[in-house]
């Protein structure tokens, strides 16, 4: 188990005061808050944060913290830290509503588990003197996927890999790797949370587990993009094609349409395939943003045929008319 | 006791319009169910079909969506971060959740 250097974690000395400590989470919360920073590490840096405040902002949990970094280390190769061997007797009260983390301490170290979480808990719970823990429900757990705008069209299946910490036998956390085989259901969206009911966290009495909530996340796709059901393809013309109008076969996200060109079409316009977006109980419509893409003459007769064009339309302005790109969204 | 040859896929619940209820959304970003009423009625959360601060069906009828699910969770970790008022953490949530919008709208204009 790897030793937590909590102030330093917090860039404060140990005399902080409760002020300074609070002042020096809030600050680097600010920084490293998952939905604003654009560090790499920030999820992984914000659980960091979150758990040496938890101890840290509690004078008890300090104070027992602080006493174990005074004590001396057993640590051991290669099991690294081990607490001492009076830790057993340590004692906590563990909030829950409004004072806890909105996830508890799902997503902290096994350090923390250990000396004040799970381990600590299933502890108390053991050697006689306490009432066996309550058959509580287990945590939630949380974590985001990152899925393409097809396997919401079509529903996927993907393989998870998640790291939890469950207790051993002996009320000790062990970091546990699990594997989960999951069906994507279709119709997912940006943002929409999926529900893995009894695969988060177990308590330590016998209630059942936790959930898992698998935040859904589209990587961006240049071919296609989602704005709620509603799907969104570019789809390039031939000048000709977008003046004069007619039929064309599009190949689509939802497939291959006959797709009817009204004569005039702008680059920007936008027709819409009623039904074809996303799939849901009325599902959301396909919305093809129309492009006009200039062929390069290139001989002599394709030069002729743009000069032949221009004088077609002699009072034809362009400047006037704009790119009319600026109502494409 | 013979290895299956194929692995057993996790039945998923996609979290849609109306899944989750007053309960549910309570548990999910770890708060009482007292937390999330107080937010609704001063229209920090907000049930479906029901506009922000003017829930006026039974408690027992709320509905909620994932992405209420996602705003609960983001101002349960503001107000306690940062000790900060709801009104305020909701403030905050609006402006990140626009600034989402708006980034996922630029890329799509960028491809």
């Amino acid at each position: 188990m790897e030793y937590k250097d909590y102030y330093r974690i917090l860039a404060v000395d140990r005399q902080a005061s409760a002020d300074e400590i609070k002042k020096a989470y809030r600050k680097l919360a600010r920084k490293y808050h998952p939905d604003i920073s654009k560090e790499a590490d920030a999820s992984q840096r914000m659980a960091e944060i979150n758990e040496a405040n938890a101890v840290l902002s509690d004078p008890e949990k300090r104070a027992a913290y602080d006493a174990l970094a005074d004590a001396p280390r057993r640590s051991a190769g290669a099991g690294g830290f081990q607490p001492p061997p009076d830790w057993e007797g340590q004692d906590f009260h563990f909030r829950s509503g409004d004072g806890a983390m909105p996830d508890g301490d799902a997503d902290f170290s096994e350090f923390f588990s250990q000396m004040f979480g799970q381990g600590a808990r299933a502890r108390h719970a053991g050697g006689g003197q306490h009432r066996p823990p309550p058959d509580l429900r287990g945590q939630d757990q949380h974590a985001s996927i990152e899925l393409d705008l097809l396997d919401s069209y079509h529903g996927a299946q993907r393989s998870l890999h998640l790291r939890s910490t469950v207790l051993d036998e002996d009320g000790r956390p062990v970091a546990r790797d699990k594997e989960l085989q999951v069906s994507i259901p279709k119709g997912v969206r940006e943002g929409q949370m999926i529900r893995l009911a009894g695969q988060g966290g177990q308590d330590l009495g016998k209630g059942p587990a936790g959930d898992l909530l698998l935040q859904v996340h589209l990587r961006h796709d240049p071919r296609w993009w989602a704005e709620g059901k509603d799907v969104y393809q570019p789809i390039a013309l031939a000048p000709w094609e977008a003046a004069l109008g007619g039929t064309v076969r599009l190949a689509t996200i939802a497939g291959e349409f006959d797709v009817g060109i009204p004569a005039g079409s702008r680059a920007g316009r936008k027709l819409r395939i009623k039904g074809k977006g996303l799939p849901a109980a009325t599902p959301g419509d396909l919305y093809l943003v129309l492009g006009i893409s200039l062929p390069e003459p290139q001989t002599d007769a394709q030069r002729k045929a743009y000069e032949a064009l221009a004088q077609a339309f002699p009072s034809f302005d362009a400047r006037q008319q704009g790119t009319g790109q600026g109502a494409s969204r | 006791m013979s290895t299956p040859l194929y692995p057993f896929y996790e039945p998923a619940e996609l979290l849609d319009e109306g899944a989750l209820d007053l309960h549910d959304l309570a548990r999910h970003c770890q708060r009482n169910t007292d937390w999330v009423v107080e937010r609704v009625q001063t229209g920090v959360l907000y049930c479906e079909n029901e506009p922000p601060g003017e829930a006026t069906a039974p408690q027992a009828q709320w509905r909620f969506s994932s992405h209420m699910l996602v705003r609960a969770r983001r101002i349960a970790h503001l107000e306690h971060s940062f000790d900060a008022d709801p009104q305020l953490a909701a403030l905050t949530a609006d402006l990140i959740e626009e600034v989402q919008m708006l980034r996922r709208k630029l890329q799509a204009l960028q491809h």
